[in-house]
């Protein structure tokens, strides 16, 4: 009976194990796959490891955050630690009182944190601006920069808030527990403050400050939520490029920096639990357990200083790898792209810098509305960025971009008239287009029988449970608008209701398994769902990884959308902004960019040479039907409509419906 | 010997408007061993950290050598501590905490005397054996100091400070975590090596027996102003008021009147004293040491009281005796059963006559007397301060 029950303990704590390491040794796993699926063992490689750190976007965000992770440590462990010895000073009822306020920021939530320190940033970027216009104004002896925005300052700022309550939570027991009269012995021995600080407080409460600057150190490793926060757009840490990356899909590249970032988090915290484990040990035998060579070693002055120069030379060492790095990465000319998320060939931004010189911030936003939000909080400092159709109609309404000097993209001659004057931008004097594509759906052929050809399949009963709806209200009722022949940017409130009922009728009938995003790659990939709808570019995407998969635009046609390079007004590095845009405007970008994100181009010479390009590129002729589902031939474009800017009353009304239909 | 070394000068000290030290006028001599005594709070360890330069008066002045020293830093004061529970240094040697203070010393280079020179190895090294020789304490360079026991962790803490040749030495409390027996030896021992060395002690403690053994000087204390100063003869035989009086070793303490000069009235009678000097009909305290007590039988006893309790304590009995309700604490080698009647016989040298004073009425009856009164627990003197 007995024995029974430490069998069912054994087996419930080993159970609690495998639910809390399981996912996360399954990501370990998948970052050894040969092949780039996330569900199918394809045999062991490590080139995802090896392509991590050719990824120049993952290598300059590991530089970003070490640089951040170690300089926060630094500063936020002498802070913490004056902070602590000021706070052991002062009478216990201030101490403890002060030791509440202490705790408070370690229990308060990240995003708290995080949303309050940006809010204090930019309210004080826009006092900063003010004086120094006043200043500026008042006086001719030097300039203040009237600007300042979200960058490695404001990050690096934030870290070092949220490290120093970790480093004085450490060294506060340390102080504690040292005699009171050690510092008065020292100095009645001699010293001065400082002196005895060094010589008889430091060694004493050093085992505090250790461990103080290795948990600030993770936490600074660790943190997303904060950091996205105080990042702004010109450094992102690790952990926002690996959030970015997921938005498409989980690659096994993601697999392996999170692989490494895991055992990295965990070989700290092992370290300052052996410390204290250690410690205790020793604080519990009252001699410390040291060997009689260890004493002799150290009695030995030689010694002593070979080990104060090892770890001098380890320091400097250290210093000296981060401003090569950090040299490899900075140099006089910048330009701060804000894109998506997988939707550059990042050799062509290395291509780029070596061309010109100029270095490339590129950042990536989630969707065209944060973006938006982000740069109406003007927390951000982008030169350039590619806003979707109906949000660049949005910015220009809102006298929020600038012109765009032609006269410094020739490149612009490459693109096809069908793409020049569109209606987001009628004359053309603020876009370049980057890339377009259209929205269909999606099937798996082993699950539908038929040949697809109507967007009504998306609220049939047949295909109940089987059915994923794209959560993005445009999309999801701008299908229902085509399916009912009216235009998707109808401002009728009647017929948009009418296709909402259609949506809402199908959801309540079951006919959806869920709202999904980027969650369709693994849903279709892995046969999860037979029907959803997503954009061509990433169907072909799929495809390599389940050929069952196929594309259509329906009959009654769909949504087609330009994404297209703008700049900011005021934008700080305008030329180096221009010549990043001609370069991207070339025909050999667009052709590399085809070949990696799979949405057409609208470079003429680029969309003849493709095909020629991929069999070159692979030994294989280019399938027409698929360089067909990518570039959208022009019988079918003219079933599409693209989506223009909403009045506000009807984007409230998808609001208020989208928000209904629940799920 | 009678050279004044230090010198405090209406010292006053208040921490958060309350007044540790009021007024305080005191000299030290060179090479005296002069002991702070008082109960908890009374001052004493405050002014000696006032003396060691750890805290700064509200108001008054220290002088050393006839020179202001207020603003002196520790570590320019030519004065070395010995701290309440030691503070060795938990990360150095026995060896290495003694030198210390050796290796922060600088002496200008006698070939350019604007160069500073740390002393030469050699020396440090000679002058800490030199003090663990005096310490006993010999073949323990190597410990750490949690290797050590209580009383070498003590001897470690004087060898520290007195290697660097002060003129002083502050001792605060030092034999405080000591147990009985280890105490007694270090007594003996820090006598023998404060003459050895012949410089200053200035000796902190709660611990009368303490203070009476070992100084030259005493200065007894109580709510930051000084009751008395004296030999420990002194300070026991003529007690300046009931504080001290109760302070030092026992006494009872009994109103009386002054009827002349060398004549004392209590309970109605007079008794024949030494003291003079007071005016006539004066109050007065009189403190009666209970061993000076004579015992004799009823019909010949200048007063007669009742046995209330009788407690054995070796060299002799504590006997309480109820004198018309108020008791009396005799010290005798004769026993005395309880509810005995007996009779008491003073001699002239016995009485001892104090004025009046803010103590008086407060000490003197034991009729709470308890076995435990002198064990009374006060170590850990403003430890518990915050400061």
């Amino acid at each position: 009976m007995k024995k029974q029950n430490r069998l069912g303990s054994r087996l419930l704590v080993g159970l609690m194990f495998l639910f809390l390491y399981a996912p996360i040794l399954l990501l370990i796993i998948f970052s050894f796959n040969q092949g780039d699926s996330s569900a199918v063992w394809q045999g062991f490689s490590l080139h995802w490891y090896a392509s991590l750190f050719k990824n120049r976007l993952i290598m300059e965000s590991v530089y970003v955050t070490l640089l951040v992770s170690l300089l926060a440590t630094v500063i936020s462990t002498v802070a913490g630690t004056f902070a602590a010895i000021g706070l052991y000073s002062l009478r216990r009822r201030h101490r403890e009182a002060l030791m509440t306020v202490n705790n408070i920021p370690m229990m308060n939530a990240d995003i708290v944190t995080g949303v309050s320190l940006c809010l204090f940033f930019v309210a004080f970027f826009q006092l900063w601006g003010r004086f120094a216009r006043w200043c500026n104004g008042a006086q001719d002896l030097f300039e203040l920069p009237e600007r300042l925005v979200l960058g490695f300052g404001t990050l690096l700022l934030a870290h070092i808030a949220f490290n120093i309550p970790y480093v004085i939570l450490n060294v506060a027991p340390k102080l504690r527990q040292m005699d009171r009269n050690l510092m008065n012995a020292a100095q009645d021995l001699g010293c001065t403050w400082l002196q005895a600080f060094y010589k008889v407080m430091l060694p004493e409460i050093k085992p505090g400050i250790v461990s103080g600057a290795l948990i600030a150190f993770t936490m600074s490793i660790d943190d997303f939520i904060i950091s996205y926060f105080t990042a702004g757009s010109a450094s992102s840490t690790l952990a926002m490029t690996i959030y970015g990356m997921t938005k498409k899909r989980v690659t096994p590249e993601i697999n392996a920096i999170s692989t490494l970032l895991f055992v990295t988090v965990l070989l700290l915290l092992t370290i300052t639990n052996l410390r204290e484990a250690r410690q205790e040990r020793q604080a519990s035998q009252r001699s410390p357990r040291r060997s009689a060579l260890w004493e002799k070693l150290n009695a030995s002055p030689a010694w002593r200083q070979a080990r104060r120069a090892g770890t001098g030379i380890l320091a400097c060492g250290l210093a000296i790898a981060l401003l090569l790095l950090g040299r490899a990465t900075a140099s006089q000319d910048v330009v701060n792209v804000c894109s998506w998320g997988e939707y550059i060939d990042t050799e062509l931004i290395d291509q780029f810098e070596a061309e010109t010189g100029i270095r490339v911030n590129y950042q990536t936003a989630e969707s065209n509305e944060t973006l938006y939000s982000l740069l109406k909080s003007g927390g951000a400092d982008y030169d350039v960025i590619v806003p979707s159709d109906y949000m660049i109609a949005q910015l220009i309404e809102e006298g929020m971009l600038g012109e765009l000097d032609y006269s410094q993209i020739p490149n612009f001659s490459l693109v096809d008239q069908r793409f020049r004057n569109l209606s987001y931008d009628p004359e053309n004097k603020y876009t370049v287009p980057y890339a377009w594509g259209t929205l269909g759906i999606i099937y798996n052929t082993s699950m539908v029988d038929e040949e697809i050809t109507s967007w009504e399949v998306l609220y049939d009963d047949r295909y109940a449970g089987d059915v994923l709806l794209i959560n993005n209200s445009r999309d999801a009722i701008g299908e229902a608008l085509f399916y009912l022949g009216y235009s998707p940017n109808t401002d009728d409130e009647a017929e948009i209701r009418e296709a909402y009922e259609l949506v809402a009728g199908a959801n309540s009938r079951g006919v959806f398994q869920g709202r999904v995003m980027d969650e369709i790659y693994q849903k279709m990939e892995g046969g999860n769902a037979a029907i959803s709808t997503y954009y061509a570019g990433d169907y072909l995407s799929m495809l390599e990884n389940n050929e069952d998969l196929a594309f259509v635009i329906p009959e009654e046609g769909s949504n087609w959308f330009v994404d297209a390079m703008c700049v900011l007004k005021d934008a700080p590095h305008y030329d180096a902004a221009m010549a990043w845009i001609n370069f991207i405007a070339s025909t050999e970008a667009n052709l590399a960019n085809m070949d990696y994100i799979g949405y057409a181009s609208a470079n003429r010479e680029a969309l003849e040479q493709y095909p020629a390009y991929y069999e070159e590129l692979y030994e294989e002729p280019l399938d027409p039907e698929l360089y067909e589902i990518m570039v959208t031939p022009p019988e079918i474009l003219e079933r599409c409509e693209a989506y223009l800017n909403l009045s506000p009353a009807t984007r409230s009304l998808y609001n208020a419906l989208w928000t209904q239909l629940g799920i | 010997m009678s050279k004044e070394l230090i010198r405090l000068r209406n010292l006053c000290m208040a921490y958060d408007d309350e007044l540790v030290l009021d007024h305080l006028n005191l000299y030290i001599n060179d090479q005296e061993f002069l002991t702070l005594l008082g109960p908890s709070g009374c001052g004493k360890t405050t002014t000696l950290r006032i003396i060691g330069g750890f805290a700064t008066p509200t108001s008054g002045d220290v002088l050393f050598d006839g020179v202001r020293m207020n603003d002196v830093p520790p570590h320019r004061r030519q004065i070395n501590t010995v701290f309440q529970k030691y503070a060795l240094f938990p990360h150095l040697n026995v060896f290495e905490n003694i030198a210390f203070g050796l290796r922060m010393q600088r002496r200008p280079d006698p070939q350019d005397p604007r160069r500073k020179l740390k002393l030469p190895e050699t020396e440090i090294r000679a002058r800490v054996e030199e003090m663990l020789e005096v310490i006993s304490l010999k073949g323990f360079e190597n410990r750490r100091p949690d290797a050590l026991s209580g009383g070498q962790q003590q001897r470690v803490a004087i060898a520290r400070a007195l290697v660097n040749r002060p003129k002083v030495l502050l001792l605060d409390e030092p034999l405080g975590a000591l147990d009985l027996k280890l105490r007694k030896d270090m007594q003996i021992e820090l006598k023998r090596i404060q003459q050895q060395v012949g410089i200053t002690f200035i000796y902190v403690t709660h611990d009368q027996e303490e203070a009476l053994s070992m100084s030259d000087t005493i200065v007894v204390m109580d709510k930051g102003t000084i009751q008395q100063i004296g030999t420990p003869e002194d300070i026991y035989n003529e007690p300046k008021n009931a504080f001290v009086a109760d302070f030092i070793g026992e006494s009872n303490i009994i109103d009386g009147i002054m009827v002349q000069d060398h004549l004392v009235q209590m309970y109605g009678r007079q008794f024949p004293c030494l003291d003079s000097g007071f005016a006539p009909g004066e109050p007065v305290d009189v403190v009666i040491r209970p061993e000076d007590i004579d015992i004799v039988p009823v019909e010949q006893g200048q007063l007669t009281g009742t046995v209330t309790s009788v407690t054995f304590k070796g060299l002799q009995y504590d006997i309480i005796v109820d004198f018309r309700g108020f008791k009396w604490l005799i010290q005798t080698t004769d026993h005395s059963p309880v509810d005995a009647r007996i009779g008491i016989k003073l001699d002239p040298d016995s009485i001892h006559i104090m004025k009046k004073s803010q103590y008086s009425g407060m000490f003197g009856d034991y009729s709470s007397f308890s076995e435990e009164y002198e064990e009374l627990d006060e170590v850990g003197e403003e430890s518990g301060d915050e400061e």
